[in-house]
């Protein structure tokens, strides 16, 4: 473990590392965090299969690297892929169960264990690989950071902020403002709330399968990876609210932020812990999260 | 939150037939060692450790209505006591004060988490997210943490029961002593839970479990009801896992796993929530489904377990055997509670 507050000349660019990886810990975390957060925001449902989102998109880019295709092609696949997959659950589960919460934890949940086994029943259990486009490391403000984890947060950025635009000034994001806030008055209005559902189902779906390509080079793709995203996200929307995008910022900072800085001091399980820690006192201070919608 | 209208529970929705049943099976399981093989034995008492864990369950969610996805976070405390602080007591009561001490962490590691959720109002879905959260947490410290828990490999060297006193001991180790100690719990617990949900408190419980803000302008303390619930609840599961832990003599992360969290929501969900013996005869059936589903191929059953959440959702909302017990009401044209058992 390096103390990382210690002085001395490494102390500005284990600093500037740090940072560097809490961003990267971050964007994971919005990207996944996002879909859940809008799609608990827009119709109260917890959508347990969440995570498999994430594993659908780390599988495409990986079966797709193994049948010879390359990086780029699989960030474009990914979102379409997980779209579809999102809709399909959209339209065949979740939307028969808007008024019974439990039901649609324990329908999704359900899904999930499904999807997982069904993937580790074709595809085996063994670990798979996915490559990014660019490896090595640049010197970022001092510190050698390797370039595919810059990217993947300029890239996260950008994607975040197209859906902040989307929100605030398209006519979709107008109707989803309005269903969040007021579902029946928005009905009343002539708003196609079912529809509006399962778009917005199917693009936090996407969102997510898009973080899926984007982990992927850096961990082990396997059937079951989704599990781990899936708490993490929980917290983000927990600790932030849910229903807005600053909220989900604000958990994503607050947990990535957290867990990545523990993880210097302490080791994964304690922090995980801590982290978890946080979040349940957090709720009891602000129940409705940090930035309520 | 599915269909309250039909689920509250009553001392009245308890007929003379609930109680044959019940006899007629604690009378079959008294007599079970009188003609079975050891094997079988084992089997079932194994079952009742966790159709204890399934009440301890029901308990919380069919009487309050309040989900955990991380029971088996609390029955994994009390599984890993027994083999960490079991060997620190030198006599015969070894079993008894790593016991204690399992469910004394338990109920404190309940009261502090339920404190902060169930006061600072999450309710519901968040309820259930943070407890499986909890779960996950207890899952990676159980794997993590390996001086203290032997990591993935588990441990082993849980004490025996047995009780020393003025110089006299006794241990229990035959597999029948056993065997009679689990019903013995099971009993007493199904008997206590019974009676205090029969009554006025139960009532209580099923009225914020309907409405709890009007629960709460009649003068209620609902959060602190549903923190004792919660509490007693997650107590009960460490008490079964701490059985679990004796009676396998070995403990590993599987048990304080997502998936046996999951498979305990089964258990209730089959025998139909709130009504305490429905979990025991739904985890009887779904351990015996499973040990034939996981002798075709073991990696079936997660898929099993993960159509049945789907399909209970739509088809069963209240369980499996009470759609059985109505079918066979229907069917008669009367209640015939027994048909549900076997």
């Amino acid at each position: 473990m390096v103390c990382i507050w210690c002085g001395g000349e490494r102390a500005v660019s284990d600093t500037v590392t740090l940072i560097l990886n809490a961003l990267t810990l971050i964007s994971i975390l919005m990207l996944v965090g996002l879909g859940l957060a809008i799609i608990f925001g827009l119709m109260g449902v917890i959508n347990m299969a969440h995570g498999e989102f994430v594993t659908f998109g780390a599988f495409t880019l990986s079966l797709l690297q193994t049948a010879g295709g390359n990086y780029w092609m699989a960030l474009v696949l990914a979102p379409i892929v997980g779209a579809t997959a999102g809709f399909v659950l959209e339209r065949s589960i979740i939307q028969h169960l808007y008024t019974r919460p439990l039901a649609t934890i324990l329908a999704t949940w359900g899904v999930s264990l499904i999807i997982q086994q069904s993937l580790q029943l074709i595809l085996g259990a063994g670990p798979r690989q996915g490559t990014g486009p660019i490896s090595g490391a640049v010197n970022f403000l001092g510190a050698d950071y390797p370039a595919y984890r810059l990217m993947l947060i300029a890239f996260a950025a950008v994607i975040v902020a197209v859906v902040i635009a989307m929100f605030r000034y398209t006519r979709f994001g107008l109707d989803l403002r309005a269903v969040i806030q007021d579902r029946d008055m928005a009905e009343a209005l002539g708003i196609d709330t079912r529809r509006v559902c399962t778009i917005a189902f199917a693009s936090g779906a996407a969102l997510a399968s898009i973080a899926g390509v984007l982990i992927a080079p850096m961990t082990k793709v396997i059937a079951l990876m989704g599990a781990s995203y899936l708490a993490p996200s929980f917290f983000v929307v927990i600790v932030g609210g849910a229903g807005s995008i600053a909220g989900v910022a604000a958990g994503s900072a607050v947990v990535g932020g957290l867990e990545t800085v523990l993880n210097y001091e302490v080791p994964a399980t304690v922090s995980q812990a801590i982290v978890l820690i946080t979040a349940v006192v957090l709720v009891r201070f602000r129940p409705r999260g940090l930035v309520p919608s | 939150m599915t269909s309250v209208d039909q689920s509250l529970p009553r001392r009245t929705a308890w007929p003379k037939g609930w109680l044959v049943l019940s006899a007629g099976l604690l009378v079959l399981v008294l007599l079970y060692p009188t003609w079975t093989d050891p094997y079988s034995l084992t089997v079932l008492r194994d079952a009742m450790i966790f159709a204890l864990f399934a009440v301890s369950l029901d308990y919380m969610w069919g009487k309050s209505g309040v989900l955990s996805f991380g029971h088996a976070a609390f029955f994994g405390i009390g599984a890993y006591a027994m083999p960490i602080i079991g060997p620190m007591v030198p006599t015969a009561n070894a079993a008894l004060v790593a016991l204690l001490a399992g469910v004394a962490v338990a109920g404190i590691v309940a009261f502090v988490v339920g404190y902060f959720l169930i006061f600072g109002g999450v309710r519901g879905p968040y309820f259930t997210i943070v407890t499986l959260a909890l779960c996950l947490v207890a899952q990676h410290i159980a794997i993590g943490w390996s001086e203290m828990t032997g990591g993935d490999a588990g441990l082993i060297g849980a004490p025996p029961f047995g009780i020393e006193m003025f110089g006299l001991s006794y241990l229990i180790l035959d597999s029948v002593e056993q065997y009679y100690l689990v019903t013995a719990i099971l009993t007493a617990t199904l008997c206590v839970l019974w009676l205090a949900c029969g009554g006025h408190y139960g009532r209580v419980l099923a009225a914020i479990q309907d409405n709890e803000v009007r629960a709460r302008t009649l003068g209620y303390n609902t959060s602190g009801y549903l923190l004792v619930v919660f509490v007693i609840s997650c107590m009960l599961a460490a008490v079964a896992g701490a059985l679990y832990a004796v009676v396998s003599g070995y403990v590993a992360p599987d048990s304080v796993g997502l998936l046996l969290s999951t498979q305990v929501v089964v258990w209730v969900a089959v025998g139909g929530r709130g009504t305490l013996l429905g979990p025991v005869i739904g985890a009887f059936l779904a351990i015996r489904l499973q040990q034939v589903v996981s002798s075709i191929d073991f990696r079936l059953w997660p898929l099993v377990v993960g159509a049945f959440f789907v399909a209970m959702v739509f088809l069963f909302p209240d369980g499996v055997l009470p759609l059985v017990r109505r079918w066979m009401a229907r069917a008669w044209g009367r209640l015939v509670p027994s048909s549900g058992a076997r």
